[in-house]
Formats: structure tokens, C-alpha cells, sequence
């Protein structure tokens, strides 16, 4: 039992990594009508910047996250004003690729930037274990999974309630009308950039302790927040963030349970067989096609 | 699209120039061309070093002309191919060098395997569309690339897999020979894509890119195109694995992750969309131009990740200005230097 707690423990905080990723990757979607594959690139860009504030000018680190976020909502900005608005008259295929350019730019910039040395970046709380139910879990796994929830409430709680939220959520269901109506839909994709910047900053933060931090530390957070978004489909902001607390439970239960090897790949089989069965996604709307 | 008269059944055609004209000679007399670089790289004119580069970018040619059967001619974005390529690089090594098979039959096996493999993602790709099946394929991707590092008695996990210049009719290639082999492929590939895409089912991919509805109205049976069209691309991408096995001579799982896929991609897109040529085109300047070229500027050379920066920001300018492709460009000279010069008649040439 407590084994099965720490695993799920342990996932909470890597789903949340994940789902906020995740919601970066959809509120783009959902406004621009782009997959956002650059996601993870961009948040690898701004925890180098985290990262080489930490070491080089020995920052604190919430210091250095805010300086983070603010290079985040500028970066986000630039990508929205000097590429992504040119395109309205580029086919939807031909503007995922652009994302795939961006990825490549990122890539390319950090190490030109911030050398090619992997930099360390430590966590919030240094030490100190919390004790539950025989499971063990860092302070810092516990700030992880509620930072994650506090930022994913407040975010639903802008979608829903507040006149950014109205005039992002109409954007989203149909962008020629929302114009037609007076929602100035340029902020809205602006400030949509400018958000999934930072929450890839954000989840480049959270993930980055565990590991180095490299021009590829992003990619499995990339990886599973598109197949989170599949998952849980495209056409809600909640369905990715489910999807991706269920791709980390589902991923280290399976390989907990049932094959220390193959669990990854059977987690990433049984979304591909789910999406085949149904592929709107956990909690997406069935997609008619029009003539 | 590419104008090509199969037989040049010109009105004015000496037998030169109906030759010439024939678009098969064309893909052989560049195969040729290629195929002379080794000897002036023995002369002593281009560094050795460049051999090994631009046989790498013939092998991508051979992938990238297998995703341009998905996303240019059918419209379907795929970003599993890292994997599959990764697939034939490690059974064609293994049945070589761990069971002592012959190249060809290896070969072989790869392709089949990755079809087999290929027509089962054309399943999924009757069920999802757009970037849903962009994001399922890279599932696939990821499955054989997490395979790849745990399957260690096979790959040898993350260590890498070497394997030996091919033995072809029990001669063993050296470099240049396995240089000249890489062309001769390239060359098949082209003329078998040629003929692939201007045939029934050409038209049939045509129809189904522009409207899947229209198209089944039609008479045209999308299960079997997209089957066909699949297992034609993962079968070139296999190819394309098991040459780079042998011509590179080693492959690690970290290779075959999206990073590859998408240079893929990029070569697509930036040589041109439907375009056999341009395909080539673009392998050349996606994988060549930055190991031959740029790091051979002075200052601008010595930068990490340049190569990356120019692909990137190369992508995104030519899906902006030009959706076309660099093969767009010819047309675009032929039309400036008729508007120039003011005599030829216009819009003829372009379809």
C-alpha cells in the first residue's frame, strides 16, 4: 500500500509538470488553431535563463523564476507579433511546422547563449520528508503538486469568470465571429502566447531539479503533454490536464505492476488503441465532417 | 506541381533532345553526377570527409521522399519516422553482423517488417486526422524508440549498435563503393516515386488530399491508398535505416528521437511539397549545408547550435514567403527573366 501511495505520490507531481504543459499546448490550440510543439523548446529556453541566473549571478531562486516568467511573457510576445500573426493566410498544416522551426531556433539559441554545459538547478525546499500513510514525499514534491493545482484553479477560475477568460474562451469557438463582435482577438492570442510561455516556464522549473539542465530536458515533457492533449482531446481546456495526471499514474502504476520495461511502452500502446476507439478524446465533443 | 513529358513528344524533338527530355534519363544522368563525387574526392579536389556527409543526405533524401508520399501528396503528417528508420538501421544490422545474413536479404526483412508495421499505422490513420495522427504516430515513434534502449540482446541499448560496410554478391564495399550503392538507390527510389505518383495512384492521393469525401464519391478506396501510401513510406524510411547501418556504421537509440523526425519534415518542407527534386534539395540543405558550409565561415562557424538556428529560422521564412518550397524559385526566375527581358509568353510553363 505504501508503495502504491508513493507511486501515485510521485506521479501527481510529474503529472502536474505535465498538465501544465499541457494547458500551454491547448489555450494556443485553442486560439491560434496551432499545435503548439514548441512548447517544451520555449520552457527549456526560460529555465536557461532560471538556471544561469541561479548559478552565475546567485540569485535566489523565486527570484530567478519571477525573471523567468517576465523573459517567458516577452518571449511569447515576440513569437505571437513577428511570426505567428504574418500567417493567417498559411495553411493550418504548414503552421504546426512553423512551431517545429521555433523548436529548432530554441535549441539552437540556448547553447549559442548559455554554453553547452548542463547547469544544475535546485529545487525550492532543499530537504525535509513528508510521512504519509508509510509514504515518503519531499516538501518539495508537496509545493510541486500544489503549486501545480493552485496555478491550474486560477487558470479555470480566469477562463471562467473573468472577462479575459470570456473573451479568450470566444475567441476559441470561433475566431471570425468573436472579431465581428468586438473581442479584440490580437490580445487575446497575444496573451495566449505570452500564458503558455510561462507555464512551459514554469513546468521547465518544476521538472528541471530532477535532472540537468539541457536543451533536452524538456522532451519528454513535450512528448507526454501533445499525447496528454490527444488524449483527453482538443476540444476542452480540463481534458489535457485530466489526460496528463492519467498518462503519469497510469505510466508508473503499469510500470510498478506489471513490467519494469515495457511500462512506458504499454502506457503510450493504450492511448494510441484509445484514440483509434475514440478519437475526440476523453471528454471531447464527437467531431461530425461536414461536406 | 512538376511538368514532366514522360515520353517528350515534343512537336520540335530531335532524338537529343526527346532523350533529354525523357524524365528517367534525367534521374540516371544525376545519379551519375553523384555517383563521380568519390572520384573527385580521391583526386584529391573536395576533403574525403564530404563523402560521408552527402551519403548521409542521399539516405535522407530516400526517408524525406517517403514522408513527402504522406504529407505532400496525401496531406498526412506524420512524425514517426525516426522510428521506423531507427527500426530498419537495427534489423538490418543485427540480422548482418549477429546472424550472418546477407545485405540484401536483411534489407529486405527491414522493409517488410516496417510495412507491415507502416500498414497498421494506416490503420489508425483511417480513424484520426491531422494532428491527432501527428501526435499518434509520434506515440508509435516513441514506443520503438523506448524498445530501442530496453531490448538490449538486440540493439545493445544505449551503447549503440555498430555494423560493417555492406557485403554485396560476397564483395565487400569500401566507402566509395557503398557511396555509389547509396546513389544507385536513390535513383531507384526517385523513378519508382515518379511513377508511383504520376499513376492511378497519384490521382487517387491527389483526390483524397483534396477532399476524402469527394474522393470515396469517387470510386476511390481510401482504406487501400492509405494502407499503400503508409507502408510505401515506412518501407523507404526502413530503407533509408538499414543504409544509414551501413554507411554510418553505427546507430544509438538517441539518434532516432522528434528531433530527427522533424529535420525530416523540414527537408520536406523547405525543398518543396510534392516536388521529387526538391526533396533532394532540401536534404541537401537541412543535413549538408550546415556541416559543409556554415562551419566553415570563420566567425559565424565557431557558434554552438548554428546549424539549428539556420534550419529553424530557414523553416519558418519559407512557410511564410514561401509555402512552395525552394523549388518554387525556378519558376519564379523563369517568370522574373521573362517580365525582364519581356518576350516570352507568360504562364505558359507554370501549371
Amino acid at each position: 500500500m505504501s508503495t502504491f501511495l508513493q507511486v501515485v505520490l510521485r506521479s501527481l507531481e510529474t503529472g502536474g509538470v505535465y498538465a501544465l504543459a499541457a494547458l500551454g499546448i491547448i489555450i494556443i490550440f485553442r486560439t491560434s488553431n496551432i499545435t503548439h510543439f514548441a512548447q517544451g523548446s520555449m520552457g527549456m529556453f526560460n529555465t536557461f535563463v532560471v538556471a544561469t541566473l541561479v548559478t552565475s549571478l546567485q540569485l535566489p531562486l523565486w527570484a530567478a523564476a519571477l525573471c523567468g516568467i517576465c523573459t517567458a511573457i516577452v518571449l511569447g510576445c515576440l513569437v505571437d507579433f513577428v511570426i505567428i500573426r504574418r500567417t493567417k493566410k498559411v495553411s493550418p498544416v504548414a503552421k504546426q511546422i512553423i512551431t517545429l522551426g521555433l523548436i529548432m531556433v530554441f535549441v539552437g539559441l540556448a547553447p549559442m547563449l548559455f554554453g553547452v554545459d548542463p547547469l544544475m538547478l535546485p529545487r525550492f525546499i532543499d530537504s525535509g520528508d513528508l510521512n504519509i500513510l508509510g509514504a515518503t514525499l519531499s516538501y518539495n514534491g508537496l509545493l510541486n503538486i500544489l503549486l501545480g493545482f493552485v496555478i491550474m484553479l486560477v487558470l479555470f477560475y480566469v477562463l471562467q469568470k473573468t472577462k479575459m477568460g470570456i473573451a479568450i474562451r470566444t475567441t476559441a469557438s470561433n475566431e471570425p465571429v468573436a472579431r465581428l463582435m468586438g473581442v479584440p482577438t490580437r490580445n487575446v492570442t497575444l496573451f495566449a502566447w505570452a500564458l503558455a510561455a510561462c507555464l512551459g516556464c514554469l513546468s521547465g522549473v518544476m521538472i528541471a531539479p530532477t535532472t540537468s539542465v539541457t536543451p533536452n530536458v524538456m522532451d519528454p515533457v513535450q512528448i507526454n503533454a501533445l499525447i496528454a492533449c490527444v488524449l483527453g482531446g482538443f476540444q476542452t481546456f480540463y481534458g489535457p490536464v485530466l489526460g496528463a495526471y492519467i498518462i503519469a499514474i497510469g505510466k508508473n502504476l503499469l510500470t510498478l505492476y506489471v513490467s519494469s520495461v515495457w511500462g512506458e511502452q504499454l502506457m503510450y500502446l493504450l492511448v494510441l488503441l484509445f484514440i483509434v476507439f475514440r478519437p475526440q478524446g476523453l471528454v471531447g465533443k464527437k467531431f461530425i465532417k461536414k461536406v | 506541381m512538376k511538368k514532366v513529358t514522360v515520353n517528350g513528344q515534343g512537336p520540335s524533338g530531335n532524338l537529343a533532345l526527346r532523350v533529354y527530355r525523357n524524365a528517367y534519363f534525367r534521374y540516371i544522368l544525376f545519379g551519375v553526377i553523384i555517383s563521380l563525387l568519390p572520384m573527385l574526392a580521391q583526386s584529391g579536389v573536395m576533403p574525403s570527409s564530404f563523402l560521408v556527409n552527402i551519403g548521409s543526405v542521399l539516405i535522407y533524401a530516400v526517408v524525406a521522399m517517403g514522408l513527402n508520399l504522406l504529407l505532400g501528396y496525401s496531406g498526412l503528417i506524420s512524425l514517426g519516422t525516426a522510428g521506423f528508420m531507427g527500426l530498419g538501421a537495427y534489423i538490418s544490422g543485427y540480422l548482418t553482423e549477429a546472424m550472418e545474413l546477407p545485405f540484401l536479404v536483411a534489407v529486405l526483412v527491414a522493409i517488410v517488417v516496417a510495412a507491415l508495421l507502416g500498414t497498421l499505422v494506416g490503420f489508425v490513420s483511417l480513424r484520426v486526422a491531422g494532428i491527432y495522427l501527428a501526435i499518434a504516430t509520434l506515440c508509435v515513434s516513441e514506443i520503438l524508440r523506448k524498445t530501442f534502449e530496453e531490448l538490449d540482446q538486440f540493439t545493445n541499448g544505449f551503447s549503440g549498435f555498430t555494423a560493417g560496410y555492406p557485403i554485396l554478391f560476397g564483395i565487400s564495399l569500401k566507402r566509395e563503393a557503398t557511396f555509389v550503392l547509396l546513389t544507385v538507390v536513390l535513383v531507384l527510389v526517385m523513378m519508382l516515386t515518379h511513377n508511383l505518383v504520376n499513376g492511378q495512384m497519384g490521382r487517387a492521393l491527389h483526390a483524397m488530399r483534396g477532399s476524402e469525401v469527394a474522393a470515396q464519391a469517387m470510386g476511390i478506396n481510401l482504406l487501400k491508398y492509405r494502407l499503400i501510401v503508409f507502408a510505401i513510406a515506412t518501407a523507404y524510411a526502413a530503407l533509408g535505416g538499414a543504409l544509414y547501418m551501413h554507411f554510418v556504421k553505427f546507430s544509438y537509440p538517441s539518434t532516432w528521437i522528434m528531433m530527427f523526425s522533424l529535420n525530416i519534415l523540414a527537408v520536406v518542407v523547405i525543398g518543396g511539397l510534392r516536388s521529387i527534386y526538391g526533396t533532394v534539395i532540401g536534404a541537401l540543405i537541412v543535413f549538408a549545408v550546415p556541416d559543409l558550409v556554415l562551419k566553415r565561415i570563420p566567425v559565424i562557424g565557431k557558434i554552438d547550435g548554428i546549424a539549428y538556428i539556420f534550419t529553424g529560422v530557414l523553416i519558418i521564412l519559407v512557410i511564410m514567403f514561401y509555402p512552395n518550397g525552394v523549388v518554387g524559385l525556378r519558376q519564379d526566375l523563369k517568370r522574373l527573366m521573362s517580365k525582364l527581358f519581356g518576350k516570352k509568353k507568360e504562364g505558359a510553363h507554370h501549371v
